[in-house]
């Protein structure tokens, strides 16, 4: 038995695979356990639906020609749904881990930088579907007038992967927790909420239909963001998956 | 140890006796600051409590990372006593913080940048603390909110470079918030643009003359809370350059002031200041602010060290506890 644990770590192909292919193995043994209980991609576009949904009913379509703040409200709302949409979906990745015991055979299957990269792009994945899906019905029933709408892809394109590089550490420290729902959301919030300002305010500029000139500084701000945040995950990742 | 004892026990005494120095010299010695009264005693609790607190929030931040790196339970016990007290000087400034605005800008709360950062701040260290008491195992607990310590600060910088941008595209009259009402001011013709907007303030130029050696702008202001509509009269002092009366807009301790006037063109420089600016260039303010600044850091360090010898004892008594209970 230890013989063959020595020959076994001896060739190591944990550490022998490369990182892009490891974390690319993570993402889809992810994506086809997500596929067989659809439990996050359920949970997530039900919830997203039901906000949009509520908002409408709630409001009705609302013209500029009663309020003149009206973008930056819409952009606000689009925002909202999404960050508490994706609080209900985003731990899923490492919680659902931790329930079913998998955590420790994917220590093993798998160097921690892998896991981390393979998390993060399958949360980046869930997130895209979950914010595509929530603008297009925002869009749709709250008749929304979007001026410049690459401009708003692009912003909501560079806030997702913002979202993604802040939560998805959280996600790994939570699953670790007694209270894992609630925790998700208060500990996201506070470092969410410089990304969440920037965001809505280029979100609100595309709805008003401005050029690009407006959109550059929010994008570069959401750019430099998701980079410092994916760059400390990685630092702190090690000691956040040590079992 | 006796003599460190006794050192500990005359510094103690000492900080003792230069907190109450402050507090009396916050009474006794500071004038009074034209525009503010009394209500301007208290940039001597609110100031330091505001500095310590993000000394607190760095110093947290440093043992978190030496926890990571070298596993000793002191480090922990260093990041959770500099993030408590920490929590307790963050609230105090924003109290204080929050009565200052009510007294001087009229409203408790306005998201100006400082507000929007330690609010933040607030919520930072309650997640660390929800995060502790929500981890069972001891040396989980510790390695996880080190590691939210860490990610936490790393994500500050963003929040300080981009609070000013909250602030910037509210309605609220931002600029006066800012120390020293850096501003540029709306230029107002009464033959062109006789219309601007400082802030949530609507102005509107009706007219502007020579009276002697100072110019009178007449200035109607609306305020959006605010139904009935004020006609300030702000002067200029032609020979100096410099805005003479500073009349207070209606409702709110903001002072309108004409920064510039081209009389020629029936042209003015109209601006919002906050009371508050150059609160520091009394000798005697400056003086016992920086004496503030020092105890309350003293007070700070006091409090921590405390802590942090609390938190390192129950450790202590609960591995000895833990070996008593165990069979021989």
């Amino acid at each position: 038995m230890t013989a063959r644990d020595t020959e076994l770590s001896s060739r190591d192909p944990v550490r022998e695979a490369p990182l892009l292919a490891a974390a690319w193995a993570v993402f889809r043994k992810d994506v086809r356990s997500e596929l067989r209980t659809r439990y996050a991609l359920n949970a997530v576009i039900l919830f997203a639906a039901s906000t949009v949904v509520a908002l409408s009913l709630g409001m009705g379509p609302l013209t500029a020609s009663r309020n003149a703040d009206l973008p930056i409200i819409q952009a606000g709302l689009l925002w909202i749904a999404i960050l508490f949409a994706a609080f209900t979906g985003l731990a899923r990745a490492f919680v659902q881990e931790e329930e079913a015991r998998n955590a420790a055979a994917l220590r093993l299957a798998a160097r921690p930088a892998a896991v981390f990269l393979g998390k993060l792009l399958f949360n980046l994945a869930l997130l895209l579907l979950l914010v595509a899906l929530t603008t297009v019905l925002f869009v749709i029933m709250l008749r929304v007038q979007v001026g410049n709408p690459m401009m708003l892809a692009a912003i909501l394109l560079a806030g997702s992967l913002g979202l993604v590089a802040a939560t998805t550490l959280i996600a790994a420290i939570i699953a670790r927790a007694s209270v894992k729902g609630a925790l998700f959301a208060v500990l996201s919030f506070p470092l969410l909420a410089p990304l969440l300002v920037v965001a809505i305010q280029g979100s609100a500029a595309a709805l008003l239909g401005r050029g690009w000139e407006y959109g550059v500084g929010p994008l570069q701000v959401l750019a430099g963001y998701t980079i410092a945040l994916v760059v400390a995950s990685l630092f702190l990742f090690n000691s956040v998956w040590e079992p | 140890m006796g003599a460190g004892l006794r050192l500990a026990q005359t510094a103690k005494l000492l900080l003792g006796v230069w907190m109450a120095g402050i507090v009396v010299a916050m009474f006794l010695v500071i004038p009074p600051y034209v525009g503010l009264g009394d209500a301007g005693r208290i940039i001597v609790m609110h100031v330091p409590t505001a500095w310590v607190t993000t000394v607190a929030f760095a110093l947290s931040a440093f043992y978190s990372a030496r926890y990571l790196w070298k596993r000793r339970a002191a480090d922990d016990s260093g990041a959770v006593a500099a993030a408590e007290v920490g929590f307790l000087f963050c609230a105090l400034a924003t109290i204080t913080g929050a009565l200052f605005a009510n007294i001087v800008w009229g409203t408790f709360w306005n998201w100006d940048p400082r507000e929007t950062s330690i609010l933040v701040l607030l919520l930072i260290y309650a997640a660390y603390f929800a995060l502790r008491s929500a981890l069972d195992d001891v040396e989980r607990r510790r390695r996880l909110s080190a590691a939210y310590n860490l990610f936490a600060a790393v994500t500050m910088p963003f929040l300080l470079f981009v609070a000013p941008r909250l602030a910037d595209s509210t309605l609220h009259p931002n600029c006066a918030f800012i120390q020293g009402s850096t501003c540029d001011g709306v230029w107002l013709e009464t033959k062109g643009v006789r219309i601007g907007q400082l802030g949530d303030v609507v102005l509107a130029l009706q007219g502007l003359e020579q009276r002697g050696d100072v110019a009178v702008a007449y200035v109607e202001v609306r305020t959006p809370g605010l139904q009935n509509v004020a006609l300030l009269e702000p002067t200029f002092e032609l020979a100096s350059g410099k805005p003479a009366d500073r009349p207070e807009f209606p409702g709110q301790q903001f002072l309108l002031a004409v920064e510039a006037v081209d009389l020629a063109n029936g042209r003015a420089l109209l601006n919002i200041e906050a009371p508050g600016t150059g609160l520091l260039s009394n000798s005697r303010t400056f003086w016992t602010f920086m004496a503030a600044n020092l105890g309350f850091l003293g007070l700070f360090i006091w409090l921590y060290r405390l802590r942090a010898d609390v938190l390192v004892l129950q450790e202590r008594l609960a591995r000895r506890e833990v070996v008593h209970e165990l069979p021989a």
